[in-house]
């Protein structure tokens, strides 16, 4: 039985079983003449049973679908041959990783016929999920709903058990956000953690130079690489400041000029605006910064006589200011627009020019709001990755000359991922040891912008 | 008082200039910000328009039955198998007799594309009568003649700058004196996916890969942001556990995107060993980042429903539950359905998680189900600004203003949605 | 004989197409309290603010009509309302001091005119102001708290003593005391016939017993009329319209 048919007769089963426990309490009902009917509507008799129905199969099969690759692995270890056994020097989990690198498609000669039986069987278990479990879990939803289906009496409240699965299932839903976390930290943390098995916490943390190029052959010099990340901290940190330097002037200019001087009919054709420029997405502007921007300050640079990288920080970090304006834009606009008027009339009626009360009133009133949203935009900027990917170099130069190349955390994290992946040497899981310090950083900056801007908030709500 | 009043006056004209330069300030800020906007999307205007047209040349091709089919088999198969090129290499051959020499023949025979072959082979398993015919074709031209035809200053260059060199610059002005070489629409940009040949590639695997992917997002995020955004606004009691899952949605959605790759490389790959590059990840990983976005707007248009519903409904002897499902939850529903547009029009946008979970794999058929290697619009705009060949920058600029006129229609459905149904209280 | 401070001729006030004031024409003695009373809505705190242009900072509100402070025309083009409201000052509804010290709020004025030369006059400028506010010798050893720390009653007297840093010849107050409590209230009034002295005092209330506790004259609004006008005492005794008579026997409110 395959997936389709499976979902075929699930989705009729379940109809079928809503319509026949609403039937059978409108039956029910109709059979009492006198003393006590259902406590409930019909309907949730056809509700409940319905859940009873579906839960027990979804969970069964999300449950499946998680442990399904350990049960896979083990059996695939279990069919190892001896001799394959004894050619790996009897070490399973090395047979293991090397049939999950064989692709079917595009086997690559000269490999073992044992190893490509073995991923082929892999591949089969895999792809396959027999028709034996799809039954048996069906056959378990129908076990759910007809204990339910007995329930059915007047002592039996099905309302008040409906919403309390259904309550459940929407705590589950809002838990999915905790969950997340969990599984980035997770996620991250393991492999991390192997990466500093191998490379010291501190090299990686101080260390000057990043050359993470494994050697192509074993014995070569220096296979290991060099992962000091230093360099890529200053990188970011060079572009980031570089695009802070364009946003922050623009974007704050923006906001006062937007909330403070436009008329409302202008506010209304001119926000728009600044939005559509939040909307276009990273990779435009990767683009933009990479063909437009980057050409066109390399040949200024050369008409003036000097030369600058054409992959230079000043490009990618420019192109990122741009796109970040409208974010300092619109959060600064509405942290000036929630500082009350009666400051501004108070300024105002002491003979204060518009001016005078936005630079010595307001501001300061919005403050610690507009260093939330600088801190927001900060993060925003430090995890950004199209337009560096796109625009800005690979190599890892510590240097802060703007018209150098440099590379950034995230630039680091994409050019080691894709492509070959090998998750036990030290270039691959590199890509999570920058991963996770990446995540702490925006981390604690998301988490005391938020604080500040909703201490903030309350103060004049 | 007096006093007071001409101290005031005489400081006063200073005051009205800083007044004035403050104000010009904030208006430079603005029209900074919208000059660089235009600035952008002229330029990808600018090199994208060039995309939609192809360069096609015309050539009087004669279907030699001697390379088509020398036994006269009228076989489908036969005529498959045909050497094509030759025939495309004589056609054009013919225009030029002088030249004998066999790697300026193949010099002159790159004029036309590859996919021209598959062209002819269509005609003449329609109309097997074309065999010994001869037919005047307009011919799909190879890339590296479809970039000089539409930069013409490039011909004024120097040999080495130029991509083709002095001897093919004498046939291409032959061709345009004789006004065999035109433009025409750029068929192949909208039915095609991607190729390694810039005149073939096109936009459409990478569509289908968008559309596969953003079902899956709507699927998984839309009923799960909505279920939290119902429990957290409506039914949650305020306690710790509820603020910390405020405090992990808000940080959710300030967290990087590629993050969010990492998690779907180690967990959905890794752990549990979903079929790389494909649509089902993407969507699930891109899910997890709209999520907030869709919570947010759920809770803020359920917060925009005034309390005397509820009050009323309460009033009227309903649970809590039904409350919401019967009456708040509909009227709210507007404000939902924009917030769930605008976070998918992000998700369409959004391309470096999707690198991390190998959906940058080059695609040439598009995707049929949300299992098999896909890519998607911004990560093929992405794949293409990666490939050397000039050919392929315009192509890029073409994708973009594909996926913004995509953006732009989602976010015109969002404020007309906004518009239309929306209820102000 | 009595000299007016403030003449109002035929003022009319639009909000976009809807008429808020209707040809009010009032004069205002110097150094004397005049209240305006009226219903919420009858355009007593719109008047008010006509007097020192706070109304051009609302979107779409226009004037018709000539205020003459001095016999001056206050909506000369020529005139900086900057000028007009150093000349004019004004206390709000709710108090309403700036996010900044207690010295620092009283010190704006001044700072921003430029009417200090150095920091031993402005020291001294803010000590007099707090003074003739009544408030220093409650709060002279924190001067350097936040204004936000002060109670009610004392942040409107705080926002009075900014009004007063600069001189200004007229004080506009707008319900002054709505948002404080009986003693506050008190103290404000107590300030107010203080004040009069040296200030001509406009103030909207919507307490026709405040108006009748501190002001020498009085004017009635209603729905953007001026219905009459005319010595407090008289107003409340013997009024002369009809719709006064109502409005203080509580008919119409």
């Amino acid at each position: 039985m395959g997936f389709w048919a499976f979902f075929i007769i699930f989705a009729s089963s379940a109809f079928f079983l809503h319509w026949y426990a609403t039937n059978k309490a409108l039956r029910f009902n109709a059979g009492i003449k006198e003393g006590s009917k259902l406590p409930s509507l019909p309907q949730y008799y056809g509700l409940y049973t319905l859940l009873w129905f579906i839960i027990p199969i979804l969970s069964t099969f999300l449950i499946w679908t998680i442990f399904k690759p350990f049960l896979v692995d083990y059996l695939v270890i279990q069919k190892i041959p001896a001799n394959l056994l004894n050619s790996f020097g009897g070490n399973p989990s090395l047979i293991l990783s090397t049939v999950k690198a064989i692709s079917l498609q595009n086997i690559f000669p000269g490999t073992k016929q044992e190893l490509i039986d073995l991923a082929k069987y892999m591949n089969e278990l895999k792809y396959s999920t027999s028709s034996s479990f799809y039954i048996a879990i069906l056959f378990l939803g129908l076990i759910g709903s007809s204990f339910t289906l007995k329930k059915i009496s007047s002592r039996f409240r099905a309302r008040q058990s409906v919403e309390s699965v259904n309550i459940k299932l929407l705590i589950f839903c809002s838990t999915i956000a905790i969950l997340t976390t969990i599984g980035i930290v997770f996620s991250l943390i393991f492999e991390a953690i192997r990466f500093f098995e191998q490379i010291p916490f501190f090299d990686f943390l101080f260390g000057l130079s990043w050359s993470p190029q494994t050697a192509i052959r074993e014995d070569q010099v220096a296979s290991s690489g060099a992962f000091g990340a230093i360099p890529i901290f200053s990188g970011t940190l060079l572009i980031t400041v570089i695009a802070m330097s364009v946003s922050i002037p623009v974007g704050l200019l923006s906001a006062i000029y937007l909330s403070e001087y436009a008329t409302n009919n202008l506010r209304a054709f001119l926000k728009p605006i600044l939005e559509i420029l939040a909307g276009v997405p990273t990779v435009v502007y990767g683009f933009f910064a990479a063909i437009t921007v980057g050409p066109f300050l390399k040949g200024l640079a050369d008409s003036f006589g000097f030369s600058i990288a054409s992959e230079s920080a000043i490009a990618a970090g420019g192109v990122m200011g741009i796109m970040i304006i409208p974010f300092i834009s619109s959060l600064s606009d509405d942290v000036i627009n929630s500082v009350p008027n009666s400051l501004r009339d108070g300024s105002l009626a002491m003979g204060a020019t518009k001016s005078e009360t936005i630079k010595k009133v307001i501001l300061p009133a919005a403050l610690p709001g507009i260093v939330g949203a600088i801190l927001l935009a900060v993060s925003r900027a430090i995890g950004e990755t199209m337009i560096v990917v796109m625009a800005a170099g690979i190599a890892a130069n510590l240097t802060a000359n703007p018209f150098d190349s440099v590379t950034t955390v995230t630039v680091q994290i994409v050019t080691l991922l894709v492509g070959d992946q090998e998750f036990d040497s030290p270039k691959t899981l590199a890509a999570f040891a920058l991963g996770i310090t990446l995540f702490f950083v925006t981390l604690v900056l998301n988490l005391y912008a938020l604080k500040i801007v909703k201490k903030y908030r309350e103060k004049y709500d | 008082m007096t006093k007071n009043f001409e101290k005031i006056n005489d400081s006063l004209i200073k005051r009205q200039k800083s007044e004035k330069n403050f104000k010009l300030f904030g208006l430079i800020g603005i029209i900074c910000a919208i000059s660089f906007l235009i600035i952008i999307l002229t330029s990808i205007i600018i090199e994208g328009k060039k995309a939609f047209v192809s360069t096609y040349i015309k050539l009087d091709v004669f279907f030699d039955s001697k390379i088509i089919d020398p036994d006269n088999t009228k076989e489908d198969s036969v005529i498959k198998s045909a050497n094509f090129n030759e025939i495309i290499t004589k056609s054009i051959l013919e225009n030029f007799p002088e030249v004998t020499d066999r790697k300026e023949k193949i010099k002159l025979s790159t004029f036309i594309s590859s996919s021209a072959e598959d062209e002819l082979i269509k005609l003449i398993i329609l109309d097997k009568a074309l065999i010994d015919q001869k037919k005047e074709l307009w011919l799909l031209a190879s890339s590296t003649i479809d970039v000089i035809h539409k930069n013409p200053d490039m011909l004024n260059f120097p040999e080495d700058e130029r991509l083709i060199d002095d001897k093919e610059l004498k046939w291409f002005q032959w061709f345009l004196s004789e006004e065999k070489i035109k433009f025409s629409a750029n068929k192949n940009f909208f039915s095609n996916a991607d190729s390694t040949e810039p005149e073939q590639a096109g936009i459409w695997g990478a569509f289908v890969g968008s559309f596969l992917t953003l079902f899956v997002t709507l699927i998984l995020s839309f009923p799960i942001a909505v279920a939290a955004g119902v429990f957290l606004e409506e039914l949650a009691p305020k306690n710790k556990f509820t603020d910390f899952i405020e405090v992990n949605i808000n940080n959710l959605a300030a967290v990087p995107s590629i993050i969010f790759g990492l998690l779907g490389l180690a967990i959905f790959l890794n752990v549990m060993h979903l079929p790389r590059s494909a649509p089902i990840v993407g969507g699930m990983v891109l899910a997890l980042m709209t999520l907030p976005t869709i919570i947010i707007a759920t809770r803020a248009s359920l917060r925009a429903v005034p309390p005397s519903i509820r009050e009323a409904a309460i009033g009227l002897g309903a649970t809590k539950f039904q409350t919401v499902t019967h009456h708040v939850l509909p009227l709210s529903m507007p404000g939902i359905s924009t917030g769930t547009i605008i976070g998918m029009s992000q998700a369409l946008g959004e391309s470096a998680p999707l690198l991390m979970i190998g959906m940058v794999a080059f695609i040439v058929d598009s995707p049929g189900s949300i299992f098999d290697s896909a890519t998607v619009l911004p990560v093929q705009i992405y794949l293409w600004k990666s490939t050397a060949a000039r050919g392929f920058v315009e192509l890029t600029a073409a994708g973009v203003m594909v996926l913004l006129s995509f953006l732009v229609l989602m976010n015109a459905i969002a404020v007309y949605v906004r518009y239309k149904f929306e209820k102000k209280w | 004989m009595q000299k007016n401070k403030i003449e109002a001729k035929k003022v009319s006030v639009f909000y976009n197409d809807k008429k808020a004031l209707n040809e009010i024409t009032l004069s205002i003695p110097e150094k004397k309290v005049t209240s305006l009373i009226g219903p919420s809505g009858c355009g007593k705190s719109t008047f008010l603010r006509c007097i020192n242009r706070m109304n051009d900072t609302i979107e779409g509100c226009s004037m018709t009509g000539r205020i003459l402070i001095d016999n001056k025309d206050i909506n000369e083009k020529s005139l900086d309302p900057v000028l007009l409201r150093a000349r004019v000052g004004m206390v709000f509804q709710k108090p309403n001091p700036f996010p900044k010290s207690i010295f620092e709020n009283v010190a704006y004025g001044p700072k921003i005119h430029g009417l200090t030369q150095s920091s031993d006059e402005l020291n001294e400028l803010v000590e007099e102001s707090l003074k003739k506010a009544g408030l220093f010798s409650e709060i002279k050893d924190r001067i350097h708290e936040p204004g936000t720390s002060l109670s009610g009653g004392q942040q409107q007297r705080l926002c009075i003593a900014r009004a007063i840093s600069i001189s200004p010849e007229i004080i506009l107050m707008d319900e002054p005391c709505s948002a404080l409590d009986p003693i506050a209230t008190a103290k404000i009034e107590e300030l107010i016939d203080e004040l009069a002295h040296n200030f001509t005092i406009v103030i909207v209330t919507h307490s026709m017993q405040q108006a009748a506790r501190v002001s020498k004259q009085t004017a009635f609004f209603h729905m953007g009329n001026l219905i009459e006008v005319g010595k407090t005492d008289s107003i409340f005794s013997n009024p002369s319209e009809k719709k006064t008579q109502d409005y203080i026997t509580g008919k119409i409110g």
